[in-house]
């Protein structure tokens, strides 16, 4: 059991069920990003089974496009995607790509290259003012400029009805993200730049409920909700070790012991 | 080294762009700018005190300024993404490239003071590779007009094309020579003047060097292909057949500009022509206060397609 405190809340199967589906999907296709898709799962589970918002017409960009097996599980259990589609993802000629592609119902933004999609949202939200645009980047993502131009752009328009996610897991492709680039003080960044900050421990559901009501609430200050995550969550010998950011074909032993940990009740 | 017929009318391009945006936005609601801090260079200062809602300020931030044209454009809207050509699309290539084009997104990228005919800001402003980094992309469609009357037909073709597109203009007024009963239509050229022995190929002003009395004892064919991706093959082929003569002209680089594509086309199709292409070869440019003596440095005058015309016409 790898989440205690959480293991009441409703969505706790989900978390389970969603993170086995991330590795059969990853180790089925013998690549994909592990880490980063099971530190953010719990953050996609918690906006889409929330009634705070309706993606038919609140839109959902997900900037990381690597995050994209952790995105297709959710679909799939929204039946937006068949289930069945799952195990297709990575392999020629499927909808479901190794980054992300606007083949797949219920994909707003096809994303793959890192500091995009904020700018998209942002532009989305404006154009849209009825509606919200909710982000998902990561902390890594924040080395790109552009992220930061983004940052400014939607303090000056005032978008109230843009939030980003932030799955601050602490770790990329080559290292930790404080070895890499450091971010220290990511929510004081954003607070400069006169944007509605929130902190959440990203696996747990109540806390980002919660940073959501507040956040949907804003009327002139865009929202982002820091969400602490643990890198490769769930999987003891792969958390936080950044050599798990994305994996070739798993060799056997450690696909089952992976699967025996996210199996035990 | 220059020639100037001052029979002609001289006009700017870039403003007739400003103007015809200007026009379209009044009739249609759903144009939007997305300009990089270059406003008043772009003369949007009337457009953007007119929609003052529709006019998106994105300041000195190219990458993104692109993606925030699409998300825009993501709504539903037309969207004109302005600034010079040596910024944007070439500081946000990337972007264009995911945020616009993998994303199908109709936004149309204006890129000014384009080639060495921008003048005396030298090699970092004059951007002599646009044309070649959008023609790579998939789905971008890419067009440069001859002049301000060419502008003026072309601006709400494009606004009402549902693609991302690229267009490029120029920093000086320029000299109009543009017939005026000729529409313009994506995917097509014009035959601007029509002769026996060459066929002369280019886009934007440098084409207007042309329509000199210098040339009067030529019998060109001479063809605008301001529509230079989707490139109007039918027309450009069958006058190479007859003529067996080609001279492609550019203010661009000679890598991935339009001669690699017309070269292309006449290989593909197995007609056998002369071929010569003038454009900058592998090299920068550089400040000039008159733009006649850049091109006439970099092999682009009247001079240098005069002597590119007879090497053409000679047995050889």
């Amino acid at each position: 059991m790898f989440l205690p405190k959480n293991s009441a809340h409703p969505l706790y199967p989900l978390s389970r069920s969603l993170r086995l589906d991330i590795l059969e999907m990853i180790n089925h296709a013998g690549f994909g990003h592990i880490g980063g898709s099971l530190s953010s799962i719990d953050i996609l589970i918690s906006l889409y089974n929330s009634d705070l918002f309706n993606f038919n017409k609140d839109h959902f960009i997900l900037s990381a496009g690597h995050l994209c097996p952790a995105l297709y599980a959710v679909l799939a259990q929204k039946n937006i995607i068949p289930r069945s589609e799952l195990l297709t993802y990575g392999l020629f000629a499927s909808r479901l790509q190794g980054h992300l592609n606007l083949e797949t119902p219920g994909v707003e933004y096809a994303s793959g290259a890192l500091g995009q999609g904020l700018s998209f949202a942002s532009g989305l939200a404006l154009g849209d003012k009825t509606h919200h645009t909710i982000c998902l980047t990561t902390d890594g993502e924040h080395n790109e400029g552009q992220i930061w131009e983004a940052v400014a752009f939607a303090s000056k328009y005032h978008q109230g009805n843009l939030i980003n996610i932030v799955d601050s897991n602490g770790y990329q492709l080559g290292g930790s993200t404080a070895e890499m680039m450091p971010l220290d003080e990511l929510a004081s960044k954003y607070l400069h730049f006169d944007w509605t900050v929130t902190t959440v421990n990203g696996h747990n559901f109540n806390e980002l409920q919660k940073a959501l009501k507040i956040a949907k609430s804003s009327s002139i200050y865009p929202t982002c909700i820091i969400a602490k995550t643990t890198f490769a969550k769930g999987v003891s010998f792969m958390e936080n070790k950044f050599e798990f950011h994305d994996v070739k074909k798993l060799p056997e032993e450690i696909y089952l012991n992976a699967k025996k940990e996210l199996e035990a009740k | 080294m220059k020639t100037v017929d001052c029979r002609f009318k001289i006009s700017s391009i870039r403003q007739a762009f400003a103007d015809t945006l200007f026009e379209l936005a009044v009739k249609n609601p759903n144009i939007y700018v997305v300009d990089i801090g270059l406003r008043p260079s772009l003369y949007l200062d009337k457009f953007a005190a007119r929609f003052k809602s529709r006019f998106i300020e994105c300041g000195i931030a190219e990458s993104n300024a692109a993606a925030v044209a699409a998300g825009l454009a993501a709504s539903g809207k037309t969207v004109f993404l302005t600034s010079f050509a040596c910024f944007s699309p070439a500081l946000n290539w990337a972007v264009i490239k995911q945020s616009i084009c993998y994303n199908h997104q109709n936004v149309k990228i204006v890129g000014s003071h384009a080639g060495l005919i921008s003048g005396d800001l030298g090699a970092t402003h004059q951007m002599l590779e646009d044309i070649a980094l959008m023609r790579s992309l998939p789905t971008m469609e890419v067009f440069a007009p001859l002049d301000a009357i060419e502008m003026k037909k072309m601006l709400p073709v494009l606004a009402s094309s549902p693609h991302p597109a690229y267009l490029r203009l120029v920093r000086p007024p320029t000299t109009e020579v543009y017939p005026p009963k000729l529409s313009f239509t994506i995917g097509k050229s014009q035959l601007i003047q029509s002769g026996r022995d060459i066929t002369v190929l280019g886009y934007g002003p440098i084409l207007t060097q042309l329509f000199s009395d210098d040339f009067k004892k030529y019998s060109l064919d001479i063809i605008n292909c301001s529509s230079i991706k989707p490139l109007d093959s039918d027309t450009i082929l069958e006058s190479i057949k007859k003529t067996g003569r080609c001279l492609v002209i550019e203010d661009h680089q000679k890598n991935g500009g339009l001669g690699d594509a017309i070269a292309n086309l006449i290989l593909s199709s197995g007609i056998k022509s002369k071929f010569i292409h003038l454009a900058v070869d592998d090299s920068f440019g550089q400040s000039a206060a008159n733009y006649f003596d850049l091109y006439h440095h970099y092999g682009l005058s009247p001079l240098a397609i005069i002597e590119s015309l007879k090497k053409l016409l000679s047995k050889s």
